[in-house]
């Protein structure tokens, strides 16, 4: 039992930082979106090196380097801004290539019909194609934030006092009792947690399965 | 009969004029040198093998495609390729010209409704309840009020076809340009677009129709334009072509369409 309050100490830390990842990386993923649709070459390629660089490194990494790497005087981050901008910076990356995903199933005629009305490139891709990117793109999404709410179990390799954290100290501080029970703990909070995530996505699929 | 053009200032439509028009995709030569005149309020059907050009010479007069050489000139407004066409000129031509896809291409996420009033709204700045209003009179003249607060998946092949040029009527285009507009349908359903087309034709607009309707190509059309490979091989009078075509080529063509 008191393992469980233990470990639960550690939820809304766990929520903290997949949630705070999570939204730095669905608004930066916008102009990471733009970078790879632009006209011009250079920024396409730039934009598309960029991407493939974050998801190149291992995640871990990321938080390791903005951790421990990054402290120039006031800049050092502490645990928690590194855990958040590190995950945030990663997702920004996955979600601009969902995005991407998201416009290119939708068919020329749509950039078509909208060029041959006589509507500016703002209002197409704003009015016309992102809606029906983003409808096409929620299941992704949806699936995308399930892995980042367990990913964000490695902040507590930097120190974040996250559930993982919660249970790792609770193994240590009670190493003849406790066992393996915070760990037990900690997953099954993580399955409750998920497993909502993941009938929205499927049913955010079937949805738009249906109408389409 | 009820009129789908109104207003006064919708009855002027424009000419449409292309002169020595090319156009490569790569190394294949898809229009060659193409020249031809649509006169204001008149009706040019545009007929001949898949593959002649004619979708990509449709396709140029609004600028979907860039041609390589030529020009193209709706109304006032004239588009010389080759030269850095300004997104003002550009927009001007194609506020001139309506455009009716072959897969209708209607927004999914709009209501009926919706994709007839926002380009309205949008491009010739009415209010949204301006552009409804001219929205909803224009559905009601195709006969699909009932559907304007529907989403166009709901709607049948011929109805979204039919609410695709309402989207490009309620923008008071000079011309308009149809892409194989039934080839989409069952025999049946495209006889609604045709008649909406036909009562189009006669409230005078001027329009250029790629098409495989030979029936609609004789009756409706005053001009007929027979290409392939790139070129016009021939064109005059609809009637007097199909009855005695000139060229070996729009034989064959005609009698392998009419044997269908």
């Amino acid at each position: 039992m008191e393992a469980v309050v233990a470990v639960l100490l550690g939820l809304p830390m766990t929520l903290l930082v997949a949630a705070a990842a999570f939204a730095i990386g669905l608004v930066s993923g916008i102009p990471l979106l733009l970078g790879l649709r632009s006209r011009h070459r250079a920024v396409r390629v730039i934009v598309r090196f960029v991407i493939d660089l974050i998801r190149a490194v291992p995640p871990i990494v990321w938080l390791f380097v903005l951790f421990f790497g990054v402290s120039f005087g006031a800049l050092r981050f502490n645990a928690l801004a590194a855990a958040i901008i590190g995950l945030g910076v990663i997702s920004a990356a996955y979600l601009a290539e969902i995005y991407r995903g998201g416009f290119a199933t939708l068919p020329a005629g749509q950039t078509e019909a909208a060029r041959a009305l006589g509507l500016g490139r703002r209002s197409t891709f704003v009015r016309v194609l992102a809606p029906q990117a983003v409808r096409t793109a929620l299941p992704s999404i949806a699936t995308f934030l399930l892995a980042l709410v367990k990913d964000s179990s490695i902040a507590s390799t930097i120190g974040v006092t996250d559930m993982v954290f919660a249970a790792n100290t609770f193994v240590r501080q009670n190493p003849m009792t406790a066992g393996l029970t915070p760990f037990f703990v900690a997953a099954a909070v993580y399955v409750v947690i998920s497993i909502p995530l993941a009938i929205v996505a499927r049913r955010l699929d079937a949805r738009l399965r249906r109408s389409a | 009969m009820p009129q789908l053009i109104t207003e006064a200032n919708e009855l002027a439509t424009a000419g449409v004029t292309i002169s020595h028009l090319s156009k490569s995709f790569g190394t294949n030569l898809v229009l060659d040198d193409i020249s031809m005149t649509v006169a204001a309020g008149s009706v040019t059907a545009l007929i001949g093998p898949s593959g002649s050009g004619k979708s990509t010479l449709l396709r140029c007069v609004n600028l979907l495609e860039q041609p390589d050489r030529g020009t193209v000139t709706v109304g006032t407004t004239t588009i010389e390729a080759g030269t850095r066409v300004s997104d003002r000129s550009l927009l001007a031509l194609r506020r001139q010209v309506g455009m009716v896809f072959q897969s209708f291409n209607l927004f999914p996420h709009m209501t009926v409704l919706r994709n007839v009033a926002y380009p309205q709204e949008k491009i010739l700045g009415r209010s949204r309840a301006e552009a409804e209003e001219r929205a909803l009179t224009l559905l009601e003249r195709v006969g699909l009020r009932d559907k304007a607060q529907q989403h166009p998946g709901r709607c049948s092949g011929g109805q979204q076809q039919r609410i695709a040029i309402v989207r490009a009527l309620a923008l008071n285009p000079r011309a308009m340009l149809f892409d194989e507009p039934t080839s989409a349908l069952d025999p049946e359903v495209g006889v609604e677009v045709l008649a909406v087309m036909r009562e189009l034709a006669e409230s005078g607009m001027t329009m250029i129709v790629v098409t495989h309707e030979m029936q609609f190509a004789r009756d409706v059309s005053d001009h007929l334009v027979v290409m392939a490979d790139g070129r016009i091989i021939e064109e005059g009078d609809p009637r007097a072509i199909m009855a005695a075509p000139t060229e070996e080529r729009t034989r064959r063509f005609l009698s392998a369409v009419l044997e269908r």
